[in-house]
């Protein structure tokens, strides 16, 4: 999981936040809303990274064929319960073989860490005040799950024999303890 | 019963671990009591009106001895000594600090439990027949498929934060003891014309505000795609479902204003899963991990196919003990063996309410007379699946002096209940002092006995933990200028043979007071006695009749209501 420093992303979006598509310049790295992006589809030269940023009612369906484009994809979460960006983010990797970034925005917490991963989420940007000491440890709560992901849509059942025993092992304790810390 | 492996075994302990990671930050201070709202959710724990609640998965209703005892010490150690039998087949504590939740998590993940996914806005625990496995009337034993579809809802990354919650249940006999209509999804496992086996699947039911029952969208599923099926219809909800308004946000409403467009979404979902994604047919079950988990739930050991002699009833028998047969004791798919209920509806407690000291006592009797096996069954007893018939009388004789023996199964008395406005914040109205009104009121046996066959449903709000949609007698808890008043409605239906087609109950007139309840439902019971039919049961007389025969005498038992009416 890639964790985002904002004054270092080398990701911008268009003068101010999603103002209205008025005449865009090619720069590279320009993260684009849906409208912005569509202003410009036509005329967006090929070479010229450009990332786009969904706002979770979109069907992703939508930009399937605009996906090769891309090199980025950010899925916002305007809250932490609205789950609709985790099947978006599925969606993009498992049906419609996206292979840039998916980004997850707004309020990513800590804990949204292990569902981000396994949807498809390779990079967040944590909200401000959120411990990434914290958020990477989240990561290590369970070395195996029943049901398959992006990674590997097999379920624990259909995994190589002997696949079970190997992800059970015990934390040490150090690691139960250091929670409250961190 | 199902047999965690290494893997399950870890997986709880790890959840416990996680928990309590999430919980000391919380008392850190490092994470906010807003944002560790949703995930104590999904692993139990509410904040209710005196103390935490915590909510303990028994999935689909099954329970050993072991762990029954192990809830028992929870209830003496951590709770105030007792704990409540819901619905959903759960188990409800009500007096747990939450500073000692973690400490709770780690005994249960001892026995194999947890209160995983049993709250939040999440697939919750899948919920079935009491009696699976052992009902006569069983096409296919549901256990193995639930616990494969249990395993895959858990923790399931995609589906954590849906619109709202959501509900599974499952039945594999004709008979409809899980009350699938009104479930989210509800699943009847069928055999096709060629005798292979697959699922009926309803969906878009429930109850609360706006009870629908589920529409049919498959009339046979092979059992090798339900994860498929299911992971298609949960996307199609977690994509479209509403979320700008909590009341219109389950997936009923969805079905509702989608119709058939719905059942086209999810078909064409299914479609893609299985063709379009990478390696999408990963979730088809392989008949090697139906074998595995079936051997989980083959007979107890010294049970087999053959049964066990039959034994001849009694000839000496007492009336009480006639009556506890009648009511308690039911039909076995094995010749010779019984299925037995031990009653929760006791004058002393609250519906579905246990003491530590009875669970240790049931799980004693468990032990001695059902291979150390139980069930939570939907209506809030607990039931042992395998009782030699010739343990019958000694049996009684243990569930009587353990007060588990009330004779009442079926009848008024066996009413479900939610905790309401004593317990829960979300109540409008207590539900606990109705129900011991009602219970107070027909305490005579004979006329219980008379009156029949009868479901009688209470809940403290319109969120219908209480299923009061689906009673003959429903009693609704309404919060009109800041006190309790009771709606009361007849005719609904879980959707069993006896109580017909699926149906919300329909209201008899404006809400009563507290006081005057058990009067109504009186005025109706003595309605219905002088309305029936030679042996008709109470729901048939008000179907036959309507409800309006019952509005004036319901009326007329009004004292501080009688404006109203």
């Amino acid at each position: 999981m890639k964790f985002i420093d904002t004054p270092k992303d080398r990701w911008h979006a268009l003068g101010g936040e999603d103002g209205p598509p008025v005449s865009i310049n090619p720069d590279p790295y320009l993260l684009l809303d849906l409208a912005q992006w569509h202003a410009v589809r036509a005329t967006w030269p090929a070479g010229v990274p450009v990332g786009l940023k969904l706002a979770n009612d979109v069907d992703v369906e939508e930009v399937a064929d605009d996906l090769g484009r891309f090199e980025l994809v950010a899925l916002h979460f305007p809250k932490r319960v609205d789950g609709r960006a985790y099947s978006q983010a599925r969606l993009l990797r498992s049906r419609y073989r996206f292979k840039g970034e998916v980004r997850a925005t707004g309020e990513v917490l800590v804990d949204m860490l292990p569902l981000l991963a396994r949807t498809g989420f390779d990079a967040v940007v944590l909200r401000a005040d959120q411990s990434r000491d914290a958020a990477e440890r989240a990561l290590g709560f369970f070395p195996g799950h029943y049901q398959g992901d992006v990674a590997d849509n097999r379920p624990l059942f259909a995994r190589p024999s002997g696949t079970p025993a190997r992800l059970v092992r015990d934390f040490d304790d150090a690691f139960v303890q250091q929670g409250a810390s961190i | 019963m199902y047999q965690y492996t290494e893997f399950d075994r870890r997986f709880v302990h790890q959840r416990a671990a996680q928990y309590r990671d999430q919980l000391e930050r919380n008392l850190a201070g490092r994470l906010s009591d807003d944002e560790f709202r949703p995930l104590r959710l999904q692993n139990g724990w509410y904040v209710q009106r005196h103390a935490p609640m915590l909510r303990i998965a028994v999935p689909y209703g099954e329970i050993s001895a072991r762990q029954l005892r192990q809830l028992g010490r929870i209830a003496r150690e951590y709770d105030r000594g007792y704990g409540h039998f819901t619905t959903r087949q759960n188990l409800q504590f009500n007096w747990i600090p939450l500073d000692k939740s973690a400490d709770v998590m780690d005994l249960l993940a001892e026995v194999d439990m947890h209160g995983i996914q049993t709250s939040g806005n999440c697939i919750r625990n899948i919920t079935s027949d009491a009696l699976a496995g052992v009902a006569p009337d069983e096409v296919v034993d549901p256990r193995p498929y639930i616990e494969i579809l249990r395993q895959w809802s858990t923790l399931h990354p995609e589906f954590a934060f849906l619109p709202r919650k959501f509900k599974i249940a499952v039945t594999g006999a004709t008979e409809d003891r899980a009350a699938i209509g009104w479930h989210d999804i509800g699943l009847q496992m069928v055999r096709n014309a060629a005798g292979e086996t697959g699922f009926k699947v309803w969906v878009g039911g429930g109850m609360g505000r706006t009870p629908i029952i589920g529409t049919l969208v498959r009339e046979f599923l092979p059992w090798q795609q339900i994860l498929v099926f299911i992971e298609a219809i949960v996307r199609v909800y977690n994509r479209y479902g509403r979320r700008d308004n909590m009341y219109k946000a389950r997936i009923k409403i969805l079905v509702k204003a989608e119709g058939q467009k719905f059942v086209d979404a999810v078909n064409t979902e299914f479609g893609h899963i299985l063709n379009d994604d990478v390696d999408g047919g990963a979730h088809t079950i392989t008949q090697a991990e139906f074998d595995r988990v079936q051997a989980s739930f083959v007979l107890p050991p010294g049970v087999s196919e053959a049964g066990a002699p039959v034994a001849a009833p009694k000839s000496d028998a007492s009336p009480a003990y006639a009556r506890w047969l009648q009511r308690n004791v039911h039909g076995h798919r094995l010749p010779g063996y019984r299925a037995v209920t031990l009653s929760l509806k006791r004058a002393s407690l609250p519906p579905g309410d246990i003491t530590a000291d009875q669970m240790d006592e049931a799980a004693a009797i468990a032990e001695r007379y059902s291979h150390g096996e139980l069930r939570v069954t939907h209506d809030q007893n607990l039931l042992l699946p395998w009782v030699r018939e010739s343990d019958l009388p000694a049996l009684w004789e243990d569930a009587r002096a353990a007060t588990f023996a009330t004779p009442n199964i079926g009848l008024i008395t066996d009413m479900i209940a939610c905790p309401g406005g004593d317990f829960c914040g979300l109540a409008n109205a207590r539900s606990i002092p109705v129900a011991a009104d009602i219970t107070e009121r027909f305490s005579d046996l004979d006329e219980l006995y008379d009156i029949g066959d009868i479901d009688l449903h209470i809940s403290g709000c319109i969120n219908s933990c209480g299923h009061h949609h689906s009673g003959h007698i429903g009693i609704l808890g309404v919060d009109k200028d800041g006190k309790e008043w009771y709606q009361v409605s007849l005719g609904g239906s879980d959707g069993s043979t006896l109580s017909g087609t699926a149906v919300p109950g329909k209201v008899i007139g404006p809400s009563f007071a507290a006081e005057e309840v058990a009067d109504a439902v009186e005025a109706v019971i003595e309605t219905y006695r002088r309305q029936r039919a030679a042996n008709e049961r109470f729901i048939d007389t008000v179907r036959r009749v309507g409800i309006d025969p019952f509005k004036a005498p319901a009326n007329a038992v009004r004292r501080s209501t009688a404006h109203a009416a």
